[in-house]
């Protein structure tokens, strides 16, 4: 008994020896690094931004690692996509955090999708229906008009966590939006190329960027949501297809490549490989580089066939 | 529109707003709820609709104030610009609250639903497992549907329970709380659950990268590590990751019936335990966690009232690149315990714990021991003694270890090797050693397959066996941080 005393006792004091630094700067932990951009040009030199994820990585499988729990222990605000995106690591490592500040419903926890014009919105839920997301399609980071309105979403819960800055941020976003109003309607001339071209990515996660640049989302080569493709479901979609005449077939960068290439092969599609977060390819270093990168891509495949 | 039949306006869209949230906050997933909504927002429309005729019939008021008075030859009263707002505003006003007393019954009614917004997430998990022994024969074992539901209790602490019906029991797994909002980085978790000691013993069965629980588990922390009792849990604050947990328990193991769960208890008759746990990213893709565990029971009254030390370290490695995280990788995941009680030399002589012996090694896939000359370590307090003499207690020391490397192929196939080593801890027989390789096929995030060979060599038994593992679950499923 007295061993297990002593042995507790050594543990509780051993363990606050070791504070963390202490810095001034908000600390923004933000799940995705295309709203750690953004929380950087809106916060600037007030903000100290962190990402759970790389940008290379599976939006849905991000590695739950412990030291991202140390990460959110440490944080002030947390940004994230939301519509149950991060569900495979988020909930568990804000538990593990043990931070009240940016837990669910707390000031902290700003969930940027509450700004944005969801699309995919399920009308039944069923798990035979895939690993659907209740709330909406998730993957709006690929749209910019999508991540202006998260831009906002930023600003505000930037601004409710600290009220005193409220200006800095705000005026930050018009500035950030400005600049970013610029680029879409370039983007969006660009685009004129892509209207009613059909595409089948992997998985559904190009339905923003399609619906922004008039492309038209024909099906996925996993079998539902989530749920990995069956030789016959392959076989249907390479008829269905061929039928139909789609032009490109996306790969997104995390996904395998083999088969996307197979049915592009099969089928006489355009195969595409795009990154669906900044950071994916290294030429996608900011937010605007990334929709560029993704649209100059896709530009290009259409262009070249 | 006028300012008044605005906030008009404006007061219902808040509330069709405020009804609309709610259940969009707790996710709707009913049917019932879903017509619920879809009455309400056809409410709605009516009311905006009467709003809108209500409009109408201001602006035509306001016209008609508004308009040269006729030529008459008795001048009428007229009235003045504030008169006039304030009769505007008070009609406003009259408009508002008859839209309101039309509206409110139908939130009522609607609200009378929501406390069934409140019922906890709900996931039920099916395990079935097939096995064939070339002595023990085979069978199909429905092992566990297991339901689990999970909720915030207030904005302090959440609940959780894990209530499994097996073969021939039904038994609350875990029900415990687990507090959310306690300072200096610390929480408190208390009821029934699984303590933090190693690593797989905080699995449940279905949850484990094999059929069945490795050896060494089953027999020195008695199958999962199940306790009832408080512990608590501190994360240091500083950069690198590093946890500490402090527990106190009546016992430890769902199936070590060595200590009686139910009866009161000295403090010196409590299992007290202590474990720290760190993580160390070697790069992008590649991790290692590290953890060691002590439980310490000062007095085991069935031992002698000896103190019992059990000791574990457990070590992970990970490889997972990150831009292939779902469909490639390797996890190499190895536990050593360290045993130390005092415990009667030749074993516990008893009947009742061969029969909790065979009953438990049957229930864990584990062939029967009732061939064997040895007992086994789950001897019950109040068995009865098939041997008069008093029993002589000696100081035993057993270490056993698991060790297993898993490789995901693709995004459903996971091949695998676990090799069990276990002393026996009566010291009567010698070390069991098993090999097992297995193929796990996930259909789907929901629904796995498994198939695994396990070669035993047991002294007294050396056994082949074959099993099939079909796993689903329905419903609500949390990637929790403990399964990792």
């Amino acid at each position: 008994m007295k061993r297990f005393v002593i042995a507790t006792l050594m543990l509780t004091l051993l363990a606050p020896g070791v504070p963390a630094p202490a810095d001034s700067k908000i600390k923004v932990v933000t799940t995705i690094p295309d709203l750690a951009d953004m929380a950087r040009h809106i916060g600037g030199d007030l903000v100290d931004v962190s990402s759970i994820a790389t940008g290379v990585e599976d939006i849905h499988a991000v590695p739950m690692k412990p030291s991202f729990a140390s990460l959110l222990n440490r944080a002030d605000v947390l940004l994230l996509l939301g519509l149950e995106a991060e569900h495979a690591f988020l909930p568990a490592l804000i538990e593990a955090s043990k931070n009240p500040k940016i837990m669910r419903d707390a000031p902290g926890y700003v969930d940027c999708s509450t700004a944005v014009d969801v699309l995919d919105v399920p009308t039944r839920i069923d798990r035979a229906l895939g690993d659907q997301h209740p709330m909406g399609n998730p993957h709006y980071n690929l749209d910019p008009v999508s991540m202006k309105q998260a831009a906002s979403a930023i600003a505000d819960g930037l601004g409710r966590n600290f009220p005193e800055h409220q200006e800095v941020f705000k005026k930050n976003l018009d500035a950030y939006v400005a600049d970013l109003d610029q680029h879409i309607a370039r983007w969006e001339k660009e685009a004129a190329p892509l209207k009613g071209k059909k595409i089948v990515s992997y998985h559904p996660d190009l339905i923003y960027f399609a619906e922004r640049f008039g492309m038209e989302p024909f099906g996925t080569i996993e079998i539902r949501a989530g749920v990995p493709p069956t030789p016959s479901h392959i076989v249907e979609l390479e008829e269905s297809m061929r039928k139909n005449k789609v032009d490109i077939v996306v790969r997104e960068l995390h996904y395998p490549a083999g088969l996307a290439e197979t049915v592009a092969q099969a089928t006489g599609a355009k195969l595409v490989e795009l990154p669906a977060m900044v950071g994916g390819v290294p030429q996608a270093k900011d937010y605007i580089s990334f929709v560029d990168y993704n649209l100059q891509t896709m530009l290009k495949a259409v262009q070249g066939s | 529109m006028g300012r008044g039949a605005r906030r008009a306006t404006t007061a219902i869209i808040l509330l069709a707003l405020g009804a609309g949230s709610l259940p969009r906050g707790v996710r709707a997933q009913s049917d019932d709820l879903r017509r619920e909504l879809e009455a309400m927002r056809k409410q709605l429309r009516e009311m905006q609709e009467q709003i809108k005729k209500q409009q109408e019939l201001i602006d035509k008021l306001s016209a008609q104030q508004k308009a040269p008075p006729a030529p008459s030859t008795a001048q009428a009263p007229t009235k003045t610009a504030e008169e006039k707002a304030a009769d505007e505003e008070r009609l406003r006003r009259e408009i508002t609250a008859s839209i309101m007393r039309r509206v409110q019954p139908q939130l009522a009614a609607a609200n009378k639903t929501f406390p069934s917004q409140f019922n906890p997430a709900i996931g039920l998990i099916i395990d079935t497992v097939g096995s064939y022994g070339s002595k023990t024969r085979g069978d199909f074992q429905f092992r566990a549907a297991e339901l689990g539901l999970s909720a915030s209790v207030d904005p302090f602490a959440r609940g959780y329970a894990i209530i499994t019906g097996s073969q021939d029991s039904f038994d609350v797994e875990e029900a415990a709380i687990v507090t959310t909002s306690l300072p200096y980085n610390l929480t408190v978790k208390g009821g029934r659950f699984f303590a933090d000691f190693g690593r797989l013993s905080k699995f449940h069965d279905h949850d484990l990268p094999f059929v069945n629980r490795p050896i060494v588990l089953d027999r020195y922390v008695g199958g999962e590590s199940q306790s009832d009792g408080v512990e608590v849990n501190y994360l240091v604050p500083m950069k690198q990751y590093l946890t500490l947990t402090g527990g106190w328990y009546n016992k430890m193991g769902a199936d070590n019936d060595r200590v009686d769960n139910t009866v009161s208890r000295d403090l010196s008759q409590f299992t007290y335990l202590g474990r720290a746990a760190t993580f160390f990213s070697l790069n992008d893709a590649n991790s290692v966690d590290l953890g060691g565990s002590w439980a310490y029971t000062p007095e085991v009254k069935i031992d002698n009232g000896a103190m019992r030390n059990l000791v574990g370290v457990d070590l992970t490695y990970r490889y997972s690149p990150l831009a292939q995280a779902s469909y490639r990788g390797l996890v190499w995941g190895t536990e050593l315990l360290y045993n130390q009680e005092d415990r009667p030399v030749g074993g516990f002589p008893t009947t009742a714990a061969m029969a909790a012996a065979t009953s438990l090694e049957r229930g864990l896939g584990v062939p029967s021991m009732t061939t064997q000359t040895r007992s086994s370590p789950f001897a019950l307090t109040d068995a009865p003694l098939t041997d008069p003499k008093p029993l002589v207690f000696k100081r035993r020391d057993a270490t056993g270890l698991y060790t297993y490397l898993e490789a995901r192929l693709s995004q459903r196939y996971y091949p695998g090797f676990l090799f069990d080593y276990a002393q026996d801890i009566d010291h009567v027989v010698g070390p069991t050693y098993a090999y097992s390789p297995y193929f796990t096929v996930w259909l789907s995030e929901f629904q796995r397959l498994r198939l695994q060979y396990t070669r035993l060599e047991q002294p007294g038994l050396h056994e082949n066996e074959f099993f099939l593992q079909w796993t689903v679950v329905l419903g609500s499923h949390v990637h929790g941080f403990r399964d990792r």
